[in-house]
């Protein structure tokens, strides 16, 4: 191995020197919590024992896959994934483009897109429980709207109601946050090329489509990817909403059944199985879609 | 007469209060011993407890308190993220049912006689009312003391009975099936939504309160000997089907979506005529609306009855007790347990004060007892009742139970399959202990 020397190889030192502290808050927080979890996955650890820990192998990762309340919350985790991801992709990618094409109020209507994305999960979901109270705003719009007077749409109080409730507030939280990603992807698109097109005759839609939407494509993917892992670990909404009153099965999100497993059941052997499935998942499709986006520049 | 006598009694405490003199205890002294407090919020029961804890602190100098309060709703998981993180507090307190796990787990000193000033653990028991210290009694040692024991009966707003045609003097629901209908001729809406509640349960307490609907029918939580679970279907499916009856799907007369009835109650806003609490609320109600509590507009009746109940079985009682943590060293924990001794050797105070009841025979027996408002229908009710279940798997149990009856009330689960569920559920968490 031929050593660095010279000005590239004290570049290459400063380099660590400042990537150390990021590489040490990493292996602190994210890698050494991990390796602990898939130790931990391992034995049938209490929460609360003062009794050691024993070697159980695989027992943990069975008792999981062959209970029917995982499977449930994988079913909520799926249903509540597909729900928040096409909307809060389609929705992102529509608000960005009216905003970039907006001649003034770019600014602001940026932060009133991204004001939700800094409210605390927790205070986002109490506003919406009032909201989505029997007499609150929901029903009250919906039945103005609609002129359905005194119809109740149990946004809380029903299986399904509540699974679209928890995914309306998160798309209604992030949808700002992702909104700004897509600005700034576009905002890189050389104004040549728009201009050539506008020349050529081009009109919106097909400057959109033909222009905006290819070039944009590693910002959709990077977009794509972080909705996917952020609606695969979502918990605030769903604690919330179980604690004001709705019902458990349909929003058992897998977070939140791993929480309940640790803090509730002391199974934290059993729960460091289940987040350890959840990371396994989230790699899995994390790949797959970086995968399928690089099959479609070969493509190109 | 009641009124002045308790009057005078409030007197008597605030005077005794002003001249109290907490204990030194001889093996603090030349030491410094710092204690952390981590307790459920309650602004009058804070209130006195700091006073306490001050007074503690000034008759024992080289002691530094951190008294910490957290909603009620959050304390059991900060509670057990500090011990399992190794950094619990010295002194806590919680529900029974989340309680017991620490106790059986090893986290919990048993109670330092000498620090707290009793000669044996059989004097402790001798204190309190037959039965009362059950749930904190290992191998005849004391591993608690309590701050409060508490069952629930229904409380009764007089307007809005006789607003809706009703005599609350007559017409209060001895049985569920009468709470059904009661609440039905209350009930007001508009369309689906329900603008006024006749009653509404207290979500989610089933282990505290619904497990005793099934109790009364002739069915069980758990059979005696420990083997089987959810015992009696015919007890189980029949209040199954009373919830999904009650709930949004059926008569739609409350639901665990709706403000929780014990608030909604006290604001007497025409929001609710009925719900459950315990005598806790009588000083609440008086701080939230005090001319509500001043009207007499409201009473407190017994815990309801199934009509053909095959025995009678009021609201489960409830338990916190102090505990002290074992992880701590010995001069804390006797620290924590003088100081505990000293907070709770004024029950009458947190009786007049804070409306919770520390079941020695001394207050039990008591002329401030006597003389608070509606305490011989919470005592009546007491004498019937029995403790919830506890035990180390009694969090799980809880919310077993509230999956199981939210699944029925609001998923449109069936009883049969929901009570299966629940079955194995509970087999599983049963054979996990």
């Amino acid at each position: 191995m031929k050593r660095a020397s010279g000005m590239e190889g004290k570049r290459a030192r400063w380099g660590w020197v400042f990537v150390a502290p990021g590489l040490l808050f990493f292996s602190l927080f994210s890698w050494y919590p991990i390796v602990n979890a898939f130790v931990t996955s391992f034995t049938n650890r209490k929460l609360i024992s003062l009794k050691a820990p024993k070697f159980v192998g695989l027992q943990n990762y069975v008792r999981v896959l062959s209970s029917e309340d995982f499977w449930n919350s994988a079913r909520a985790t799926a249903v509540f994934a597909v729900g928040a991801f096409v909307p809060l992709l389609l929705l992102s990618l529509l608000f960005a483009a009216l905003i970039v094409s907006l001649r003034g109020w770019k600014r602001p209507a940026q932060m009133a897109l991204y004001s939700p994305a800094v409210l605390s999960s927790v205070v986002a979901a109490l506003i919406w429980l009032v909201v989505f109270d029997p007499r609150g705003l929901a029903n009250q719009g919906l039945n103005a709207l609609f002129g359905t007077p005194g119809v109740d749409r149990r946004w809380l109080a029903d299986a399904t109601m509540a699974q679209v409730s928890t995914i309306v507030v998160y798309v209604w939280k992030y949808v700002g946050y992702f909104t700004i990603l897509f600005v700034t992807g576009m905002g890189k698109i050389p104004d040549a090329v728009n201009e050539a097109a506008l020349i050529d005759g081009a009109g919106p839609f097909r400057r959109f489509f033909s222009i905006t939407l290819p070039l944009i494509r590693p910002t959709t993917v990077l977009v794509s990817v972080m909705i996917l892992i952020q609606c695969m670990k979502t918990f605030s909404t769903q604690y919330l909403f179980v604690q004001s009153g709705a019902p458990t099965g349909p929003i058992e999100v897998m977070t939140l059944a791993i929480y309940n497993t640790a803090m509730r059941d002391l199974a934290i052997g059993r729960a460091s199985a289940m987040s350890m499935l959840l990371f396994a998942v989230m790699l899995l499709l994390s790949w797959l879609q970086l995968r399928a986006s690089r099959g479609g520049e070969d493509a190109l | 007469m009641k009124r002045i006598a308790f009057a005078l009694l409030a007197l008597a405490f605030v005077a005794a209060s002003l001249s109290a003199q907490a204990p030194v205890v001889p093996e603090l002294k030349g030491k410094t011993v710092e204690i952390t407090i981590w307790t459920h919020e309650d602004v009058n029961r804070t209130a006195i407890e700091k006073r306490y804890i001050d007074e503690f602190t000034k008759a024992n100098p080289g002691v530094k308190v951190n008294y910490v309060t957290y909603p009620s709703g959050k304390i059991k998981d900060i509670v057990t993220a500090g011990f399992a993180a190794g950094n619990g507090p010295d002194i806590f307190n919680l529900e029974i049912f989340d309680a017991y796990p620490f106790l059986a787990e090893g986290f919990v000193a048993p109670v330092d006689l000498k620090a707290s000033g009793y000669k044996s653990y059989k004097d402790i028991e001798a204190k309190y009312v037959s039965g009362m210290l059950a749930p904190v009694v290992e191998g005849g040692k004391v591993y608690g003391l309590p701050l409060e024991l508490t069952n629930w009966a229904l409380f009764i707003n007089r307007k809005m009975f006789r607003a809706a045609g009703l005599d609350p003097e007559k017409d209060w629901p001895k049985t569920w099936e009468e709470v059904r209908s009661v609440s039905e001729k209350i009930a007001k809406r508009d369309g689906q939504i329900l603008l006024r509640r006749g009653f509404d349960f207290r979500y989610p307490y089933y282990l505290t309160s619904v497990v005793p609907m099934v109790e009364q029918l002739g069915g069980e939580l758990v059979s005696k000997d420990g083997k089987k679970v959810a015992v009696g279907d015919a007890a189980w499916l029949k209040v199954f089907e009373y919830f999904r009856d009650f709930g949004p799907n059926g008569r739609n007369l409350g639901s665990p979506t709706y403000t929780a009835a014990r608030k909604a109650f006290d604001l007497d806003k025409d929001e609710i005529a009925m719900s459950l609490s315990g005598l806790y609320q009588i000083p609440r109600l008086k701080a939230a609306n005090p001319a509500f509590y001043d009207s007499k507009e409201w009473m407190v009746v017994p815990f309801p009855q199934w009509k053909d109940a095959k025995k009678v079985v009021p609201n489960n009682y409830y338990g916190h007790y102090y505990m002290v943590s074992s992880q701590e060293p010995k001069l804390q924990q006797q620290a924590s347990w003088a100081l505990v001794s000293y907070m709770l050797s004024h029950g009458e105070e947190y009786l007049e004060q804070v409306g919770i009841v520390q079941p020695t025979k001394a207050l039990m027996e008591s002329a401030a007892f006597k003389a608070m408002p509606y305490s011989d229908v919470f005592a009546k009710d007491l004498a019937k009742a029995h403790i919830v279940y506890y035990g180390a798997s009694s969090t799980k149990i809880d919310a077993l139970l509230k999956e199981a009856f939210e699944s029925v009330m609001l998923s449109g689960v069936e009883p049969a399959k929901a009570l299966e569920k629940l079955r194995k559920s509970m087999a599983e968490a049963l054979a996990d202990e």
